[in-house]
Formats: C-alpha cells, structure tokens, sequence
C-alpha cells in the first residue's frame, strides 16, 4: 500500500509577518514604533548621504557648507590623495595601474584552476614584477618614484599582500617546526611563536622600522618599507602558525600512518595529506586572520608611512575641507568594506567546495 | 610449513622487544613468513598482534631484535624503510582514506608519487583494483560518501594499486557493521586464493579457518600457540589459547 504524505501548507509571507510581528496588541505596537524608528533613521540617512549632498568639487568648500548634507565634493576634489598618497601627481596613473595589477592578481590566484604551482608561481612572479615596475620606476622610460613617496590605497594592498605572501609560508614552517619529533626544535619554535605573540603590532613595526637598522650591517638593512613589511610578516606568521598547527590537530593519526604505510616520504605526506586536510579545517579562522591583517596595515601609520587611512587624514587635514572629514572616512570605510567583504565571501566559497568531500 | 628459517622468507621476525615507555609490549617474538603464505594472528586486546604487525613496515620502531622483510633488515636507514613500505601495503581497522581525495585519486596517487608511474598508468591500474573489490561503479565518489564496507575495499584497492608483495590486514572488519563485514572478507578471500603473502590480525575464524596456512595466537606480548588452523582450532595445547577460543567461538 502507498502512503501519500502530505507537508502542512507552508503560511505565506503576510500570515508568517503577522504571526512573527503582530501577534498581539502590544507587540504590534512594538513592531509599529520599532518601523517608525527605522524608517526616520533611514530618511535621515539618505537624505544626508544622497538627497541633500553636494557632489561635485565645482562649487568648492563654500558650496558644501550652505548645503546641509554630506559634501561628497571633498572625495571629488581630493580622491587622488586618499587613493595614491603622496605619489606624484603626473605619475599616479602608474599607481593605479599596480592597484589594479594586485586585485587581478589576487582574483586570479584565488580561481581554483590557477591552483598549480606552475601558474600560481606565474601570476605572482608577473605580477610582483609589473607592480614593482609601475611603482618605482627608473626603466623603460617611467620616472623613478622612491618608496618614501608611495603611498594611499596602492600602498596598503602592497603591504597586505606582500605580509600574507611571506608570511603563509613562514606561518606553515613554524607549524611543522612546532610538531617536530625533537623536542628541543618543537620548544625553540614554540617559544618564538609565543614571544613574537606576546609583543603589540605595534612595538615590532617600530623595532624594524627604527631600530633595527642599528643592529644590522649597512648593506642588509634595505628600505623602510621592506623592513616594516618583514615585521608585519613576522607578526602574521605567528598567529598563522598557531591556526595551522590547530587545523592539524584536526587530521588523524591514521592518516598520516596511512601514507607511510603506502611509502611516502615526509614531504609528500605534508604535502598531499597532512596540509590539504589541515588548512581545510582552519580555513575559517585563516580568513579571520587575514581579515585582521587587512586592517592592521593601517598601524603603519606610525613609522611614517602614508597608506589609505592616514592618506585620508592628509585630505581633510590641509585647510579648506576640514570639515569635512566624516565624508572622507565613510569613504574610506567604504573601501575597507568592499575588500574586506569580498574576502569573507571568498572563504564562504571555499568552504563550500572544500566540504564537497565531507559526509 | 613450520618456522624453520629459509633464505627466501618473505618476513622473518627474530627476537623482537618492544616497549611503551616501562611497558613491555613485545616480548622476544619469534616469526618466520613464507611467500605465499597466509598468516591469521589472533588474541585478546593488549596483546600485542597489532604493535607487532605495525612493526613489519616500521609504524612503530622495535626496541630489540631483527625485523627482516623480502632480503632487508628494518634498521634506522629511511631509504630500507621507504623500500620496504612500497612493497608491503597494509590495510587498517579505521579504513584512514584519505577524505579529500576521491576513490580514484586515493587509489591513485601512492603508485604515481612513489613509484612514479603516470597518471594514464595510475588510473589503469586503479581501475582494475576498484574491479577487484567489486566497486568500479564508485570511483569518483569521495570516501565520506560510502559505506564502511566499501571504504575497507577501497583501502585494500589502494594498498593493492601499489602491487605490493606482502599484504598486512590490522583488524580490517572490527570497524564494520556485521552485514558488510562477509564482502570485506570476500575480497580477502579471493586474494588469498591468488597467491599474495599476508599477514591478517582478525577475530574471523571463519576467516581463519578457510584461507589460513597458520594460525598464531598472541597473549601478554608473547607468541602462546602456533598451529594450522585445523590443528589449532581441536587440539590446541595452552590453556590461554582454550579459553580465549572458548570466548569467540562461544557464541
């Protein structure tokens, strides 16, 4: 005999509302008030931002101050400066230009058909040098432009970018080296993981910037920006280790047996067993952490660099737009938004292909 | 066959010691393994049968005595190890695929890293395995995806796909439901009958009854009792070895 099973119908969207909303008389009232609420705030929102805003840069600060909305006027007058900081003002084509090299590139590395080493070793090895090329000049023609002068948007991709590249791989090393069968390697790596910890971003950006270039000969000390970028990596790295050591805990003992019972050696079971499987389990925490260092570039502000943060305060600082500085910042806000989300939904994209495998 | 030691032993086991830390695991084994022959090893928990066949392809590293398999003593040279896991392939109670790797790629990519064969050689050969143990129709799938049956099948596809010469089975059906537990065993059966070498670490007397040339029973670290199946399941002469017998076969 068949049975026939038959699902209770679904309420529509008007009943569910007023189940969810209206149920009684004083949650009705509550939902209404709440709305209310809402709506002003979203009123007074556009009518800020959009309605009542002043634009364009023609009628200058002036123009701004009659107006009683936002003055969007001072990112039209001033985009540049937010953008490529301090870099000179006919070459900043040339900075936008190794923006867009960095996100091509990042897009790129993050398709997985570009996921072998030959291609993924390609984009960035072409990209690295088109980027250096762009920014510092000297060949072909460009004029030399030196780091000291790079600066806004440009910058803070740089540093990003250059932080998780040498940081990733050095965060993988220190997670074996703490795994290590020999107990002294495994002691000697977990401290350093625990001391570079213990120390604020801050004070090491400060260490390589500053002092550093007292204790080291005159021919390895190189630019700043290097310097700043190795701390940053350091920084990275540490934290990056102790999420790839936990996403190994996560593999079993017998995989790994597994793959010496078949011959492997140790770098082909690193390789092809244990590292796959382990960044999968830590693939969450592994976006947070980069998200986090996104937006730790801003602290390098402190050692003298101009990156997007400290381009805006540039922007508003210098007389006439003063007022201006909430636009200038929502602005930038903005532009940390569309990085720093894009990011999250790549790792929600990951996780869905990576748990293809999963039960 | 008896363990009179001959030169062309495929195992030879020879006062083996092994310890955990105070822990006497091993106590002086003594083992010989013809090529071709089938060994079940047998016994309580803690007795040492699995510490002992891990030992052959050095999962764990003996304390004492002389492991020599196909010709090569196991000793702290990586190159003799590596050589002698490529030829011994083993199969695990908890099945350890590798979960993010489908049927095939696990089948796969032991024979074409380690023995470096190509690809199109790899998935031939893999392919013929997955026909074997009756689970052509499944390659693509990933692990997470089958039953605990097949996963065991699959791993013995994969230990097979690197055609080893000597096959160790570590409680290959204890992980398995009891319905999935005879195709397992059939395919053990099956390769038996073939010719391979194995060494199987099994509570299936049944098992052991049919394909065993031997059948060892381990208790307290030590080799009790070692007779041909017939011989060991009538008239077994240790105590140890009745009332353990007493206990699987009881019921």
């Amino acid at each position: 005999m068949e049975m026939v099973v038959v699902a209770p119908p679904a309420p529509g969207t008007l009943e569910d509302l007023r189940r969810r909303f209206f149920a009684t008389p004083l949650q009705a009232l509550l939902s209404l008030v709440s709305l209310a609420i809402m709506v002003l705030l979203a009123w007074k929102l556009l009518n800020w931002a959009i309605f009542s805003a002043v634009f364009t840069a023609s009628g200058g600060p002036e123009a701004c101050q009659a107006a009683a909305g936002a003055c969007w006027s001072v990112i039209a007058a001033r985009w540049r400066i937010i953008l490529f900081g301090l870099y000179p003002f006919e070459e900043q084509w040339r900075s936008a230009l190794a923006c867009v090299t960095v996100v091509v590139m990042t897009v790129l590395s993050c398709i997985p058909a570009f996921w072998t080493g030959r291609r993924i070793g390609l984009v960035w090895a072409a990209g690295a040098a088109l980027y250096y090329v762009l920014m510092k000049g000297g060949v072909l023609g460009l004029p030399y432009v030196g780091e000291e002068a790079w600066g806004g948007l440009a910058l803070t991709l740089f540093i990003f970018v250059t932080t998780c590249l040498i940081g990733f791989p050095l965060a993988i090393c220190l997670a074996l080296l703490r795994r290590s069968g020999l107990p002294w390697i495994s002691r000697i790596t977990g401290i350093i993981i625990d001391s570079v910890r213990s120390l604020p971003l801050i004070s090491i950006l400060f260490t390589f910037a500053i002092v550093l270039p007292f204790a080291l000969p005159q021919w390895l000390v190189g630019d700043k920006l290097y310097r700043v970028i190795l701390g940053s990596a350091l920084f990275f790295s540490a934290y990056q280790a102790e999420i790839v050591r936990g996403g190994m805990q996560g593999v079993s003992n017998g995989q790994e047996e597994a793959a010496m019972a078949l011959g492997m050696n140790y770098w082909q079971r690193i390789g092809r067993i244990l590292l796959p499987q382990a960044m999968r389990n830590a693939l969450p925490a592994t976006i947070n952490q980069f998200v986090i260092s996104f937006k730790e570039t801003s602290l390098v502000v402190i050692v003298g660099f101009f990156e997007i943060l400290a381009s805006g305060n540039a922007a508003y600082g210098t007389g006439e737009w003063r007022f201006a500085y909430v636009e200038v910042y929502a602005f930038i806000a903005f532009i940390y938004f569309v990085f720093v989300f894009s990011l999250s939904r790549y790792g929600a994209f990951l996780e869905r292909r990576m748990s293809v495998g999963e039960r | 066959m008896n363990s009179t030691q001959s030169p062309g032993a495929a195992v030879r086991i020879e006062n083996l010691d092994k310890y955990y830390g105070t822990f006497h695991a091993l106590r002086n084994v003594n083992l010989s393994v013809e090529r071709g022959e089938k060994i079940v090893v047998c016994g309580p928990s803690g007795s040492g049968k699995s510490t002992m066949i891990r030992c052959i392809n050095r999962l764990e590293q003996h304390n004492g005595g002389r492991i020599t398999v196909l010709g090569t003593e196991l000793n702290d040279d990586v190159g003799n190890i590596d050589g002698i896991r490529r030829e011994v392939g083993m199969v695990f109670q908890h099945f350890n695929l590798f979960p993010h790797m489908t049927v095939l790629e696990n089948c796969m990519i032991a024979p074409m890293i380690v023995r470096k064969r190509p690809r199109a050689e790899a998935e031939a050969t893999a392919r013929r395995y997955l026909e074997k143990v009756r689970i052509p129709e499944q390659a693509t799938k990933f692990p997470g995806q089958l039953s605990g049956g097949q996963q065991q099948r699959v791993a013995i596809a994969r230990a097979l796909c690197m055609q080893p010469q000597i096959m160790l089975f570590d409680e290959p059906t204890s992980a398995l439901d009891p319905e999935m537990i005879a195709e397992v065993l059939d395919v053990m059966v099956t390769l038996a009958s073939e010719g391979m070498t194995m060494i199987c670490v099994t509570h299936e007397m049944g098992f052991a009854r049919r394909v065993a040339d031997r059948v060892i029973f381990m208790d307290g670290g030590e080799i009790v009792e070692e007779a041909p199946p017939e011989e060991f399941f009538t008239s077994c002469r240790n105590e140890r070895t009745r009332q353990f017998l007493s206990q699987v076969l009881g019921h």
